[in-house]
């Protein structure tokens, strides 16, 4: 059989990146064969129509798992209980003052991102939500149960992601063999299948924050902390993250993104802006 | 038990890193092999390089899960369980160290008490594991840390035997046992070893746990 | 190529069940009517996804047809769901798009000059 020049090896890789995103082969291949033929009716290649073909893999997978909501039509469930209160917190490290006056209200099916320049306290606004440090001023009221996704270097370099589920699924009272599965089904949301025998620090970095973001919610956290998650992530990663933050939204967790490249509000219920020096005023919560 | 699958994945984790393992047992080998030709001096030092191998390997692994650590107790792990199971999984790695390196001597060397030697090397190891972990909760950077050992260690080696600086070293007590066991020494001696053992390992411990309680420590919010 | 404008995503599903309402079609069928129809120029990567979509949940049936030239085509038709689906949605938009045609469409009062 010979291969259409046109498509130039274009279904198989098709192909292959669809399988390697979860999908059961013999659906992929009729994709693929499908895609070929969609081509063909519009008079044109597949390269040309639909693009490179992983990514246009990749697209086809999340718009498959995606359900948007029609115009005008209900949106996502009205916030609920308060997840997480701060009034007038600060903290102070001897002379240093590093956050001043913050009030945070965070409810359940909302967004709220804290956006700032670096060096302004998002980072350890964030770790005072956490419970890992102690504001100096001001009073903290927050569930009980919350899920941290760090910067960075908050995963085993040496540990597999499967073991990492275990070990993660273990500190919450979960079963080897539950916690491996929940982190495999919450890492297939996420168009992410790992590979067995693959350690944290041989992932790719956008591949590790998906790592990250499954680790964060594996207790079944109401809140959840995220500190600027998306660096060094590509732009079919990037609509994955907010794809899943919406996700958590609309089941109802309150979600809390530490962020300097919010250029999409649409998913942000509230916006925490704490200026452009260390310790200024917090400035207004706006929509 | 969340300490036993901390244990058990730390040993996992540290079984992939081959230069780790090359090392864990190339190091204390090393010692031996300097002063093989005295038949006591070489076990001394085989057992020093064991105490020392472990506890390089216990303040690595200790500094290498801080990123962990906090995520783990958010999701409900507790400070003993995360720092238990690592010394437990340390101390299992030093004691199949400690049997295979008497296994060696026992059939390579001739030493007065070859029962002894077992016992000697598992003391090593027990000492040096909450030992490393000390220093681990103490210095947090590797290099300093590594540093730290190696200068107790040297101490440890060139300190005179009688003073009271070798007496205050952790690895006196292996020290001790090596006399009791190689020079067939009084029975007081064992018993000495193993009370400065057990001290130091109790120290050591305690020591690792509270200061670990206290930088992964948690603020108990109210609920809103 | 690949992009998707997110103002799209909703009325695109609508647009098709409409479409479908009225004949079963097959994609590139289908973009060509929605050209037409002035709605927008949507791209290959945007319509055939929104289709498996809608076939995913029901909304739309697949049938293979041989064409003329060339290899078969696959046509979708609306299933009964699909039917439900169009008119709950027809009627969302049209109380939505009578609203914003009211605050919009009015011309300011005093002035016209």
């Amino acid at each position: 059989m010979s291969p259409d020049p046109d498509d130039d090896g274009w279904p198989a890789r098709f192909e292959a990146e669809l399988v390697r995103l979860g999908q059961h082969p013999a659906r992929a291949r009729a994709l693929a064969q499908e895609s070929v033929d969609q081509a063909v009716e519009a008079g044109s290649d597949a390269d040309r129509l639909l693009g490179p073909p992983h990514l246009y893999a990749r697209h086809l997978v999340s718009e498959l798992n995606d359900v948007p909501a029609p115009p005008g039509v209900g949106g996502p469930p009205a916030p609920g209980r308060v997840l997480l209160r701060l009034a007038d917190v600060g903290k102070r490290y001897r002379r240093r003052v590093v956050l001043a006056g913050v009030d945070l209200t965070v409810r359940a099916g909302e967004v709220a991102a804290v956006v700032g320049a670096n060096g302004c306290g998002k980072s350890t606004l964030l770790r005072i939500c956490a419970g890992l440090t102690r504001p100096t001023s001001g009073t903290v009221e927050r569930t009980r149960r919350v899920g941290l996704v760090p910067q960075d270097g908050g995963t085993a370099p040496w540990l597999t992601a499967a073991e990492h589920f275990t070990l993660f699924g273990a500190a919450a009272g979960l079963a080897p063999r539950r916690a491996r599965s929940t982190g495999e089904h919450l890492a297939a949301r996420l168009s992410w299948r790992p590979a067995a025998g693959q350690p944290a620090q041989d992932l790719s970095g956008g591949t590790r924050q998906k790592l990250n973001l499954v680790l964060g919610e594996l207790h079944s956290p109401d809140l959840l902390l995220l500190d600027e998650p998306y660096q060094g992530f590509d732009q079919g990663t990037y609509l994955d993250f907010w794809r899943q933050v919406v996700a958590w939204r609309d089941a109802g967790r309150g979600v809390v993104v530490v962020t300097h490249l919010l250029h999409d509000l649409r998913h942000v219920d509230q916006v925490l802006d704490l200026g452009s020096r260390p310790g200024a005023r917090v400035a207004a919560v706006a929509r | 038990m969340t300490a036993v699958v901390v244990a058990g994945l730390t040993l996992r984790e540290v079984a992939r890193r081959r230069a780790v393992m090359v090392l864990l047992v190339g190091m204390p080998l090393a010692f031996y092999l300097a002063r093989r030709d005295l038949p006591g001096q070489s076990t001394r030092m085989l057992t020093l390089g064991i105490g020392w191998a472990v506890a390089t390997l216990t303040l690595f692994v200790v500094n290498a899960q801080r990123g962990v650590d906090p995520r783990l107790r958010l999701a409900g792990a507790s400070v003993t369980a995360l720092v238990g199971g690592r010394l437990l999984a340390m101390t299992a790695a030093g004691t199949g160290l400690a049997a295979a390196f008497w296994g060696m001597v026992a059939v390579l060397q001739d030493v007065r008490r070859p029962w002894a030697i077992g016992p000697l090397m598992l003391v090593s190891v027990l000492v040096g594991v909450p030992f490393g972990s000390l220093v681990g909760a103490l210095l947090p950077r590797e290099l300093e840390g590594a540093l730290a050992l190696l200068t107790v260690v040297a101490v440890q080696m060139l300190a005179h035997p009688e003073g009271l600086l070798a007496e205050v070293m952790p690895f006196w007590s292996a020290r001790e046992l090596g006399n009791y066991a190689i020079d067939a020494t009084a029975v007081g001696d064992l018993w000495k070893a193993l009370a400065h053992a057990g001290v130091t390992w109790t120290l050591a411990t305690g020591a690792t746990l509270a200061l670990f309680a206290r930088r992964l420590q948690v603020a108990q919010y109210p609920e809103p | 190529m690949v992009t998707s404008r997110p103002w799209l995503h909703g009325f695109l599903d609508l647009c098709l069940l409409a479409m479908l309402g009225e004949r079963s079609d097959y994609g590139y069928g289908l973009s060509q009517r929605l050209a037409a129809a002035g709605v927008a120029d949507v791209p290959g990567g945007t319509l055939y996804p929104a289709l498996l979509r809608l076939e995913q949940q029901g909304l739309v049936e697949p049938h293979w047809a041989a064409s003329g030239s060339g290899p078969r085509r696959k046509y979708y038709a609306l299933t009964a769901a699909g039917h439900t689906a169009l008119a709950e949605q027809g009627a969302d938009w049209r109380r939505f798009r009578d609203g914003i045609d009211a605050l919009v469409g009015t011309p300011v009062e005093g002035s016209a000059r």
